[in-house]
């Protein structure tokens, strides 16, 4: 019996390269049309549709070429990435944001020479500097991927509420905490502001990274060396926590911004995602009736709300500081060139006029164009649900612009640090103040705990 | 391969004597399955176990570390911590719903109008699909739109102030558990309740001419008769809710049993195999630990 266990396991892993051996046979060897996967982060029906709808107007005048879309949760992107590449199954075109692109892209798991030439082909000049600044590597002119859309995030807030109550927009670290704590009135049910607490979410480090940069906190100096632990950062995180103190009840995230539609809260972080959501009727009730609320038809949508709303893109301290994260195509390194040269096709398709406004259109105030110049064409700003008309072209063109002013922890002194990347994805951040706002850990443990995480990730 | 062909003329097997023919045909018999779960379980546990020992890298060669990578692991406090976690977990899941499912299949086991029906809707919690009981399930909770609060604070005024019972790291463990004891119960009720009905009436109405009072009915003839199929279900709930990571994640991401630690630990982000291999082996030691002691203490095999 033993003998024939032994066989049967001697049988077993003779088999398991072989059959390795014959899948890369076949791929060798295959002729024909193309075809490959498109990984969106995109996972709302309506946004695939479009998406759909773009590789379908494609695929008809390239009949050659056959695109599977895919959506993966922003989340599970680089770990469902890990698992393909260990698979040998890469999707030959991801969109996915800088953060996770350069953590990819650092693993080798990128084609930057296809980047590069995509990024001439389009135009090096034609992007916004700083959007490609992200995506950079660790020499310069070379780049993991090539930027797509992005968005900027501010702080929005009751212009109303904060008139009547005689306070000051929350443009810096004083006024934004005195209006959170006038606010705050939980036995009303309502709120001061939202920031991210929860303990696997990249919001957390959305809502932060702006208040330390402000501070002049960052992860690493210029060299790439880590200084986290430093007393910038530490009045950064106290600050951090105060706010969560103004925050609803609990660990919350992004989805809490419901309960600002509901008119319970008077500051919240947020992208331009928003805008459509304040200014148009349906798209709030759609949010608040979505996925979180199933069932909650009844709340009522304030007309109003986007009259009421402003928002404070820029927060100040020691420096001002903006947010905001640009997304990018990025091209995962392929076996056959032929995809790869297939790719590149059709990203040459996705960067043309209408096709790039086609796409930028689907979330209307969330995708801003990474291009000089086409955020003010009438095409861009006369969306379908028209939104931005109701902001005007000189509000567009400022929050366009904005990302060419956004701060991350990854650039230091217009160095790009990958390891801000791999901190990023892991959310050492996130459970940092996750520990200390909602387990009531002690700061300096809490910083202690992170640093020494980020070390394990550097070595 | 019947035994006539075995019995071929001329063949090697007819050298064989019987008994070891008949040794012979019955590993013929289950090749099948042994090569299928050699294939699909044997493989990968010593390829997992193979992987804890080395960083795995996507496109370069994986590097050994040695023990490294469960020495991380086991000297991590949020590890003992999340051991923790699961045996309350499991501890709390099981035996409730073990009691709970014991009790509504021993009331479904008597006589009343529209049993059948009542008996099928007991199912439900345990047919839905996880996500869409989750997202009710959270609604109730919500802090500040939820049912639970709105009766809870502001009608009844139990508490002195709104808090997030379904998140908080200190009440969320409470949810969790009356999840899992809500969603598998009818597990244990349906297995409970198929036992119960094959218990032969005579044993009762003897009793019963003996004069013995419910509890003791239940004591000695019920029990008795359930006994092993109770120990097999509550065995199977714990390892099942030992490794149990949906309910637990998608309800509340804040109850660090071990799947979720595991899952903060070795997914998230950029994934690191060799971690998360270390871990599974860990765990299933733990496990194959509690299996062993538990089989022989209650099982008694």
């Amino acid at each position: 019996m033993k003998k024939l266990i032994l066989w049967l396991l001697v049988v077993l892993f003779t088999l398991a390269p072989l059959s390795g051996v014959f899948a890369g046979g076949a791929q060798d060897e295959a002729q024909g049309p193309v075809e490959f996967e498109f990984w969106t982060r995109e996972t709302q029906s309506e946004r695939m549709a479009t998406i759909q709808v773009l590789i379908d107007t494609y695929v008809a005048m390239n009949p050659d070429v056959t695109i599977k879309l895919v959506a993966v949760d922003e989340n599970d992107m680089a770990l469902n990435m890990r698992a393909a590449a260990s698979a040998g199954t890469m999707p030959a075109l991801l969109e996915i944001d800088a953060e996770i692109a350069v953590a990819l892209g650092a693993e080798g798991i990128l084609d930057t020479d296809a980047a590069g030439k995509m990024i001439a082909k389009v135009g090096k000049n034609k992007f916004f500097p700083r959007t490609l600044d992200l995506f950079e590597t660790g020499d310069i002119g070379v780049y993991y991927a090539i930027p797509y859309h992005g968005m900027t995030q501010g702080i929005w807030y009751r212009a109303d509420w904060f008139k009547e109550a005689g306070l000051e927009p929350p443009t810096t670290w004083e006024t934004v905490e005195k209006a959170a704590k006038y606010f705050y009135n939980p036995e009303e049910n309502m709120y001061g502001i939202l920031v991210g607490t929860m303990e696997t979410e990249s919001y957390d480090e959305q809502c932060f990274t702006p208040i330390a940069m402000s501070n002049k906190a960052g992860l690493f100096d210029k060299d790439g060396n880590l200084i986290f632990n430093s007393p910038e950062m530490k009045e950064a995180i106290e600050y951090y926590a105060r706010l969560a103190k103004y925050s609803p009840p609990g660990p919350q995230t992004w989805r809490a911004r419901d309960y600002y539609l509901q008119g319970r809260m008077a500051m919240f972080f947020y992208s331009t995602f928003i805008m459509d959501d304040l200014a148009v009727f349906e798209v709030a009730k759609g949010s608040l009736t979505s996925d979180n609320f199933a069932g909650l038809d009844g709340a009522e949508f304030d007309p109003d709300l986007v009259i009421n709303t402003k928002c404070a893109t820029i927060i100040d301290n020691k420096q001002p500081a903006g947010f905001g994260a640009v997304c990018s195509l990025a091209m995962p390194v392929q076996d056959d060139p032929r995809i790869t040269q297939a790719t590149m096709d059709f990203l040459t398709y996705l960067y043309s006029p209408n096709a790039y406004i086609t796409f930028l259109h689907m979330a209307v105030g969330g995708m801003m164009p990474v291009l000089k110049g086409v955020g003010e064409t009438e095409r861009f700003l006369n969306d379908p649900k028209g939104v931005y008309s109701r902001y005007g072209a000189d509000k567009i063109r400022e929050i366009n612009e904005g990302l060419d002013n956004i701060e991350s922890f990854g650039i230091v002194e217009g160095v790009r640090i990958e390891a801000a990347s791999t901190i990023y994805s892991k959310k050492i951040i996130p459970q940092m103040i996750y520990k200390i706002t909602q387990e009531g850990m002690d700061i300096d443990q809490a910083m202690a705990w992170a640093e020494a995480e980020m070390k394990k990730l550097l070595k | 391969m019947t035994i006539n062909q075995l019995q071929a003329p001329g063949s090697l097997l007819q050298k064989m004597n019987l008994e070891k023919r008949e040794t012979l045909f019955g590993w013929s018999l289950i090749l099948p399955a042994v090569i299928i779960i050699a294939a699909l379980i044997l493989y990968p546990i010593f390829y997992n176990v193979y992987l804890s020992f080395f960083d795995v890298k996507i496109m370069q060669e994986n590097i050994y570390l040695g023990f490294q990578n469960h020495e991380n692991i086991i000297t991590d406090s949020a590890f003992w911590k999340s051991v923790l976690t699961s045996v309350i977990y499991v501890f709390f899941t099981t035996m409730g719903t073990a009691v709970v499912g014991l009790l509504v299949a021993l009331v479904m086991n008597q006589e009343f109008p529209l049993r059948g029906v009542v008996r099928g809707l007991i199912l439900l919690p345990y047919v839905a699909p996880v996500i869409s009981v989750v997202f009710s399930w959270q609604f109730i909770f919500d802090p500040v739109n939820g049912l639970f609060m709105h009766i809870a604070y502001d009608k009844l005024h139990l508490f002195a102030e709104r808090f997030n019972l379904i998140r908080s790291p200190q009440t969320s463990i409470i949810i969790a558990v009356l999840f899992g004891i809500w969603k598998n119960f009818p597990f244990t009720y349906l297995m409970l309740l198929a036992r119960l009905q094959a218990i032969d009436r005579g044993l009762y109405e003897a009793a019963e001419i003996d004069g013995c009072s419910s509890w003791n009915k239940f004591w000695y003839i019920t029990f008795p008769e359930i006994y092993f199929l109770l120990g097999s279900i509550i065995l199977l709930r714990a390892i099942w809710n030992f490794n149990k990571f949906e309910e637990v994640y998608l309800l509340t991401e804040n109850v660090k049993v071990l799947p979720v630690y595991t899952y903060i630990k070795a997914f998230t982000g950029i994934m690191d195999i060799g971690q998360g291999a270390a871990i599974a082996l860990i765990q299933f030691i733990l496990l194959i630990g509690f299996i062993l002691i538990y089989v022989k203490r209650v099982l008694k095999w």
